[in-house]
């Protein structure tokens, strides 16, 4: 499995598990829309950003804990190999 | 973690105790009664260096590390009886000074924030309204865009320093079908076109700091003052407010400790029953309540510095410490003022002005319920 295969796994599992509780997990694909269809408030993008930074041993900055960079799954593994 | 204080930090905590002492006490019951902004204060602490110490050098600042500014400003509170003025300093640093160094431009932190960190300028935040308080996001302010400038519509209520602002960071807005990803921040100096500040609006405590409404008519901001993108106005926030909740009380901690000093040298001096009321085991537990609290207050302050300069994300350190800071503040002062009884409860006394200053933590920079709920949140519930 490559690196960004891993960390979209890693990232799906704990995504499905804390904000889409009970959903069907191929529902949850590269491209589903996260931040702009609410999925990720305000409250669960901390907890993301949180879970990001203790897991992937990165920083995330101020201004990436937003739609930009965290709107999708491929969003998020691209910032997250951008720090590695 | 080491929280041993270096011997040029133990130098900056002991040199501000003693220009609280010395510049910053006298008329303070007075300017409390009038409700009035102690500007000469301020422009003594800019002079010290205050309000640029978490800020790069080359930007005017005194580039020290989130652990040296808390313990700093701990000292601060110790020293300053004005809680007011010091809220003042605290509000223009982490919503004004910290979002502009983490999404300001080059050209933005190079023309504000060297007259920032200098006292010249007076920042202020404007965020809440009359219908978004807790709910922050659910502005009625707007901002669109005509050509090079911004118009913006709508009010703002609880702005703290606004009667004496020059920069305000205000939100509004910008696109209302992305919801809270539709917000932005914008930098709005005082004299622009469509601004007006409304009375100051009178409080319960911190008395001293000054606050109004502001009110905006189809206000003029150039583009080149939208802080950050068009929508990181959810994040900008976010981040300001993680840096304030874990900062803002750092010299609730010092105004803790200088109550538990003055209520021991009063339990030692006031005599009733033929003994200093100090031998009482209610009065004692009283005041080991006090210190139990100061110590939590204390660690969960220096962890969340701490664990900034790291590196960290501080979302939940930052809820925890203003959580555990703001209810130890109340409670300490009203042991405090049981403590002196009567004479506690007379507005010569002063302590009677540091519970009402200390209540307003509770609610400003998130209710202690949103700080719950951050918590609770970010513990998996």
């Amino acid at each position: 499995m490559s690196d960004a295969a891993q960390i979209q796994a890693i990232v799906k599992d704990f995504v499905l598990a804390e904000f889409l509780e009970g959903e069907d997990p191929s529902e949850l694909k590269d491209d589903t829309e996260l931040v702009t269809t609410g999925i990720l408030d305000s409250l669960a993008t901390l907890k993301l950003v949180t879970y990001i930074e203790e897991q992937f041993e990165v920083e995330i900055d101020a201004d990436e804990a937003d739609e930009t960079h965290l709107n999708t799954l491929a969003d998020i593994v691209r910032l997250i190999q951008s720090k590695r | 973690m080491d929280f041993t204080w270096s011997k040029d930090q133990q130098a900056l905590r002991e040199a501000v105790v003693e220009l609280a002492r010395a510049e910053l006490n006298e008329g303070l019951h007075e300017r409390d009664e009038r409700e009035e902004f102690n500007r000469a204060g301020w422009d003594k602490l800019a002079a010290f260096g205050i309000h640029g110490m978490p800020f790069p050098v080359e930007y005017g600042g005194g580039g020290l590390d989130a652990l040296t500014t808390v313990g700093v400003l701990e000292r601060l509170g110790y020293g300053c009886r004005d809680n007011g003025l010091v809220f003042s300093v605290n509000a223009h640093m982490w919503t004004v000074g910290t979002p502009l160094m983490a999404f300001g431009t080059d050209e933005q932190k190079q023309r504000l924030l060297p007259r920032l960190c200098s006292g010249e300028l007076v920042g202020a935040n404007a965020m809440s309204e009359h219908e978004a308080g807790s709910d922050a996001y659910s502005l009625g302010t707007t901002a669109t865009l005509r050509g090079d400038r911004y118009l913006l519509s709508g009010s703002k209520t609880w702005v703290t320093n606004g009667p004496i602002a020059d920069v305000i960071v205000v939100f509004a807005t910008v696109d209302a079908s992305k919801g809270p990803n539709g917000i932005s921040a914008f930098m709005v100096e005082r004299g622009s076109k469509g601004l007006s500040v409304g009375g100051k609006l009178r409080k319960m405590g911190i008395r001293t700091s000054p606050m109004s409404e502001l009110f905006f008519d189809d206000c003029e901001v150039p583009v080149e003052n939208r802080l950050g993108r068009e929508g990181a106005g959810k994040s900008l926030f976010t981040h300001s407010m993680t840096w304030e909740r874990a900062c803002i009380l750092s010299s609730a901690v010092g105004s803790m400790e200088r109550l538990l000093e003055t209520s021991i040298a009063y339990a030692r001096r006031r005599k009733q029953f033929g003994q200093s009321i100090g031998k009482f085991q209610m009065l004692q537990s009283r005041v080991v309540d006090m210190k139990l609290r100061l110590e939590a207050a204390r660690s969960a302050l220096y962890q969340a510095a701490f664990l900034r300069d790291a590196g960290r994300s501080i979302f939940l350190e930052a809820a925890i410490a203003k959580l555990q800071i703001s209810e130890s503040w109340v409670r300490t002062a009203e042991d405090a003022l049981q403590i002196h009884g009567g004479y506690g409860y007379m507005r010569e006394s002063e302590i009677e002005r540091e519970l009402r200053d200390a209540i307003g933590s509770r609610l400003y920079s998130g209710t202690s319920e949103i700080q719950r709920t951050i918590i609770a949140s970010l513990l998996g519930l």
